[in-house]
């Protein structure tokens, strides 16, 4: 490790902008006996909210095209366990951990942000405001730049610790949504969460899902994530973390010409777990070779 | 659990539309029967899952038993000695059965013979000689028989009358739980054969292990995509708290 990957996205200092995206790397802890998770730029574990959550009825997860449809529902073990169970093992392990935030109002938000921001361990907070898959909350507020707003907000005067605001590519104007979370206080962007789709048995003429409707993840939905990357970077100057299909170097590495500081491995994290430790090796080989450092290909597409 | 990138050794067809894998252990594959194994081709983005395999056989090789599926089953089907997998494993808990001298009755369905034959050979290397029940639609979907009936008393049943009894397997599991009312029941195979075997179990009050399946993505407990709704109202997920279930805590009797 050379140092070379070192990544700034605002107040938050990474050793390397590959992170894993929440909900598909749990705790990150379930994944330490085939790799070494210090590695990762950062974990952004499965989404928390303040009490558990069992989660939607299956089936949940169907294989779409070069993608997925997962509709999980947030299940999780809620912030008690969560702080008493594998937050310790993370410390242990000198993962960086990203918590990745769910409530279903603008005060369950800056409840879990207070709580949050008197815990040991902690690098950031992901507020998810574009859950496909729950009935209240989620996607709800990241539809229009005002709901974003009061929870970014809320988030911001709760806790001093580094706020990355998860969107969602179905608001109306994401421009406009990302305006106004980084007026409220958000100090990086993750652009994007996935993308609600449909999926259906012809034999059995029934959803392949149980709740219907998923959010579609994975190479599929590339082009459309790097588009919106592409169009946050033009609106905003807070640093953008890009997602959607990444599963190699060249994928990363064409977020972060659309605008992209860094980028979190998703999908890809269930074909190979290994995926994002294969990337920030890669990436650490091509800036040596090219002389420069990842924020150098920041915006750098030429149009 | 490990990951590791290795490479298929040998290809066995026993019928058509099903490949058994052989794939190098580097240096060994370890697994209980009913453990699994997620299993990837080298074939770039689509499609994008790996698909969860029972384990058949470990030690320097490993083996899973493939049946073409779909795109992802096909593919691996089609594989070369020589090609690279992916191997995540072994997941999940296999089955008990570390109680000896109780009479053993194992009941496959269709590809659910996997684990049901690891279980077996298993059995048989610890000096028991299990009864193996096992069903398919046809003849030519009843795969490695002979490995079977050097572990166990077989025998078998077909939906078209093909081979041995015309019927459900169940029929013939009822025929021998009148005689073997003491037994213990160890299951794999489709939903509606693994439902009507835990009902019948649960009803005579006789133990029986559930090897279940479901669409999965993660195959370590983390993406939480395959539920299965216990009878306490809660869910457990497949590949972490199963794949090998008490046909109780699934389809036992509401108390």
């Amino acid at each position: 490790m050379t140092g070379i990957l070192e990544t700034r996205l605002g107040p938050l200092k990474l050793k390397n902008p590959v992170l894993v995206a929440s909900g598909t790397f749990g705790y990150g802890v379930e994944y330490e006996d085939i790799m070494d998770i210090s590695r990762i730029g950062g974990i952004c574990v499965k989404g928390i909210s303040l009490t558990p959550r069992p989660g939607n009825p299956p089936p949940r997860v169907c294989e779409t095209p070069a993608g997925m449809l997962n509709a999980i529902g947030l299940a999780n073990i809620g912030y008690d366990a969560f702080i008493s169970g594998p937050l310790q093992r993370l410390r242990e392990l000198c993962a960086t951990v990203i918590v990745n935030t769910y409530g279903t109002s603008a005060e369950e938000f800056a409840e879990l942000a207070r709580r949050f921001d008197k815990v040991e361990g902690i690098a950031a907070l992901e507020v998810n405001i574009s859950c496909p898959n729950v009935n209240a909350g989620g996607i709800h507020f990241g539809m229009r730049p005002e709901p974003a707003r009061e929870v970014t907000r809320a988030v911001r005067e709760a806790t001093r610790l580094p706020i990355i605001v998860k969107l969602s590519p179905e608001a109306i104007d994401l421009a406009g949504v990302a305006q106004a979370v980084v007026e409220a206080g958000a100090d990086a962007l993750a652009v994007m969460n996935t993308i609600r789709g449909m999926s259906i048995d012809v034999d059995t003429r029934r959803p392949r899902l149980g709740s219907v409707m998923g959010g579609l993840s994975g190479p599929a939905i590339r082009p459309l994530a790097v588009r919106l990357v592409y169009e946050v970077h033009k609106a905003v100057s807070a640093p953008i973390i890009g997602i959607g299909g990444v599963t190699c170097l060249q994928d990363a590495l064409e977020f972060f010409l659309a605008g992209a500081s860094a980028v979190q491995v998703g999908t890809a994290n269930y074909s190979n777990p290994r995926t994002s430790l294969d990337i920030i090796d890669d990436f650490e080989t091509y800036c040596i070779e090219h002389h420069l450092f990842p924020s150098d290909l920041t915006g750098k597409v030429q149009i | 659990m490990k990951w590791l990138r290795t490479t298929i050794t040998q290809i066995e067809r026993p019928a058509p539309g099903f490949a058994l894998l052989r794939f190098a252990g580097q240096p060994e594959i370890q697994g209980e029967p009913g453990q699994f194994v997620m299993v990837r081709g080298a074939w770039g983005n689509d499609p994008i899952l790996a698909r969860a395999f029972s384990l058949v056989e470990v030690g320097v090789h490993g083996a899973i038993l493939v049946r073409v599926v779909g795109r992802g089953t096909r593919r691996l089907a089609d594989m070369r000695p020589g090609d690279s997998i992916d191997v995540l494993g072994p997941a999940g808990h296999g089955f008990d059965f570390s109680g000896k001298g109780d009479v053993s009755v194992l009941v496959a369905g269709g590809v659910g013979v996997a684990p049901i034959l690891m279980l077996a050979e298993s059995m048989a290397a610890s000096g028991q000689r299990p009864i193996v029940l096992y069903g398919a639609r046809g003849s030519g979907e009843l795969v490695l028989c002979e490995r079977l009936a050097s572990a166990g008393e077989v025998a078998v049943a077909t939906e078209d009358g093909s081979r041995g009894h015309r019927g459900y397997v169940t029929d013939l599991l009822l025929g021998v739980l009148e005689k073997q009312p003491s037994a213990h029941l160890y299951a794999c195979g489709p939903e509606g054969m693994l439902e009507a075997v835990a009902k019948m179990a649960v009803r005579r009050s006789v133990p029986c292990q559930i090897a279940l399946e479901s669409p999965m993505a993660c195959g370590k407990g983390t993406c939480k995509g395959c539920a299965v709704l216990a009878r306490s109202g809660q869910y457990l997920y497949i590949c972490s708290d199963g794949p090998v279930l008490s046909a109780d805590d699934i389809y036992g009797e509401e108390q």
